[in-house]
């Protein structure tokens, strides 16, 4: 086993002890789940009103379907649940935060930072295996929320929003975009977790990056954004390529003597 | 095995360790004592690769440690930290078996095994670290350090809190490994404990003030001052024995005589003037007065 895996299993193993941290994400991958349903499916189920009967929502929710096969609630229901499948961008992110945020002054405060110096792990393959270490199990259970989110709408959406919901577009949200966001945003995290002598710092930073994927998601509920498939694969790629240089500015910025040193 | 050359420390403008020049050769023990913030740790650390010299050296078997070197000379170094810095969450044989992973180790679980029986903690191998109490904690850590068959051992207090029994066990340890060919440096406030083990005592107040085997050190504040102990009154001799010291004293039971190289002469002389020798020896220093001696003129020196 390499010694990035060896950090990797032994945070894994840090992880299954301590379950409790990964609630948040359980938490926030449940809700972008229920809500999309509840907005979608729900409300209009309850007051007996049609999503078709809003006439804003009839006309923005033609981005979702250019070719013009759907029509009314069909194709309100696929932009609204197109739209929120957004929010499994958010879910590794918002649960993930603290544990990256302690990732580098956790050690640190229990004082197993040192020994782990110590050994002939580079600050590179620590800094990969604290990520990694986080990111994979936060994006495991987020992936299995975006399963029960398909199976949701094969069984509650209309005819033909599941089929429509099955599109390169989808694909490239959820497999190359949400892993790249929650990369830079948990590298981010890392970076400023080993500069910083309070984990609060670093998780407030984080939490940050929520910021401009709101922005995203309420500018295309508004209608006003559309991303096709193409530009979310180039936001995917400029993301990794982020991550990248995130990476090696975190190795560059990684100071042992100061972590070592100056830390109390 | 490990030599620093010239090593220097600032943090800023604060000098941490100036100038320290150390060398130590395989099966050798030195002890590193020091008051609190003479840059006993700073040096520990340097020393493995942790924390970079302002200037001077470190090199491990000959190779200088350098940012290309670090990682494969850090696989030839066992170092025992201040804290044990254990993960709480795992157990012990699962916070030995990441760093055999770290290590590289071929048979991790057999030289986890051999280590458990050395420290007898065979029957806590399950038990989370965090459950653990210091003594066990501080030899988990020396499992640690030993995991990966190092030939350099640094050791930060390792006896440090521990009952006696443990730390008894502990410096029987350190003796093993001297004994299995490591170069070792221990870094403690246990001047007893330095006296004890070490083959030469390293004394550090920024700088090395003084490096010598410890009965040299010792030796330094020798009073050529002889204590002998006979039979009765000591007082009845004391006219013997300023014939060979006009300074000599009783002190209790013994007679306190300055004779040094005339101590066989006073010897004889004692016996013939009736006394009953029942001890006899030369008055020496502890460690202790020794450092505080070495240490106390070096801060008057900088004041």
């Amino acid at each position: 086993m390499s010694r990035t895996g060896a950090l990797i299993a032994k945070e894994w193993l840090d992880l299954r002890r301590n379950i409790g941290a990964l609630v948040p994400v359980g938490i926030v991958t449940l809700l972008s789940v229920i809500v999309p349903f509840a907005i979608a499916i729900g409300i209009p189920f309850f007051t007996g009103e049609a999503l078709s009967d809003d006439p804003t929502l009839e006309r923005i929710s033609a981005v979702a379907d250019p070719g013009g096969v759907m029509v009314g609630s069909a194709r309100i229901q696929l932009f609204l649940l197109q739209q929120f499948l957004v929010l499994f961008l958010l879910t590794p992110i918002t649960g993930a935060m603290s544990l990256a945020a302690h990732a580098i002054i956790g050690e640190k405060q229990t004082r197993t930072l040192e020994p782990l110096l110590a050994t002939p792990v580079t600050t590179g393959e620590l800094l990969v295996a604290k990520v990694l270490g986080v990111l994979i199990p936060t994006l495991a259970i987020s992936l299995a929320g975006v399963v029960l989110y398909l199976v949701g709408i094969v069984a509650l959406a209309d005819p033909g929003v599941p089929a429509a919901m099955l599109s390169a577009r989808s694909a490239v949200l959820v497999l190359l975009v949400g892993p790249a966001a929650a990369l830079v945003a948990l590298q981010t995290a890392l970076l400023i977790s080993s500069r910083v002598n309070d984990p609060r710092t670093a998780q407030q930073f984080g939490v940050l990056f929520i910021v401009p994927l709101m922005i995203v998601l309420i500018a295309q509920f508004g209608g006003s954004l559309w991303l096709s498939a193409s530009m979310l694969a180039a936001i995917g790629l400029g993301l990794i390529a982020a991550w990248v240089l995130l990476t090696f500015l975190s190795i560059a910025m990684f100071e042992r003597e100061t972590i070592l040193t100056r830390w109390r | 095995m490990i030599a620093a050359s010239h090593l220097t420390k600032r943090f800023g403008s604060r000098s941490a360790v100036a100038d320290v020049t150390l060398d130590i050769g395989r099966s050798e023990i030195v002890a590193l004592v020091g008051p609190n913030g003479a840059g006993k740790t700073t040096t520990l650390r340097m020393l493995a690769g942790l924390i970079a010299p302002t200037s001077g050296t470190v090199a491990v078997d000959n190779i200088a440690m350098t940012r290309a070197t670090g990682s494969m000379l850090r696989a030839r170094i066992g170092f025992l930290t201040e804290a044990a810095g254990l993960w709480d969450r795992l157990t012990v044989r699962e916070n030995l078996t990441t760093y055999a992973r770290l290590y590289a180790l071929a048979n991790a679980d057999r030289a986890i095994d051999r280590l458990l029986d050395l420290f007898d903690l065979r029957d806590r191998a399950r038990t989370k670290a965090a459950e653990l109490s210091k003594g066990m904690r501080q030899k988990v850590a020396l499992a640690r350090a030993l995991l990966h068959e190092p030939h350099v051992l640094l050791l930060d207090e390792p006896t440090s809190g521990l009952d006696p029994e443990i730390a008894r066990s502990v410096r029987g340890l350190i003796a093993d490994r001297r004994a299995a060919g490591c170069a070792i440096l221990v870094s403690t406030h246990n001047l007893d404990e330095a006296e004890r083990i070490a083959d030469r005592v390293a004394v550090l107040h920024q700088r090395l003030i003084a490096v010598d085997a410890p009965a040299a050190l010792r030796r330094r504040l020798a009073t050529g001052r002889v204590l002998v102990r006979v039979e009765g009154d000591p007082a009845l001799y004391l006219a013997t024995a300023r014939g060979f010291d006009s300074g000599a004293v009783v002190d209790g039971a013994m007679l306190v005589v300055r004779a040094s190289e005339r101590t066989p002469a006073l010897v004889s002389a004692l016996v013939q003037a009736g006394a009953r020798i029942f001890e006899i020896r030369q008055e020496m220093p502890a460690l202790e007065d020794a450092y505080l001696h070495l240490v106390g003129t070096e801060r008057s020196a900088r004041l």
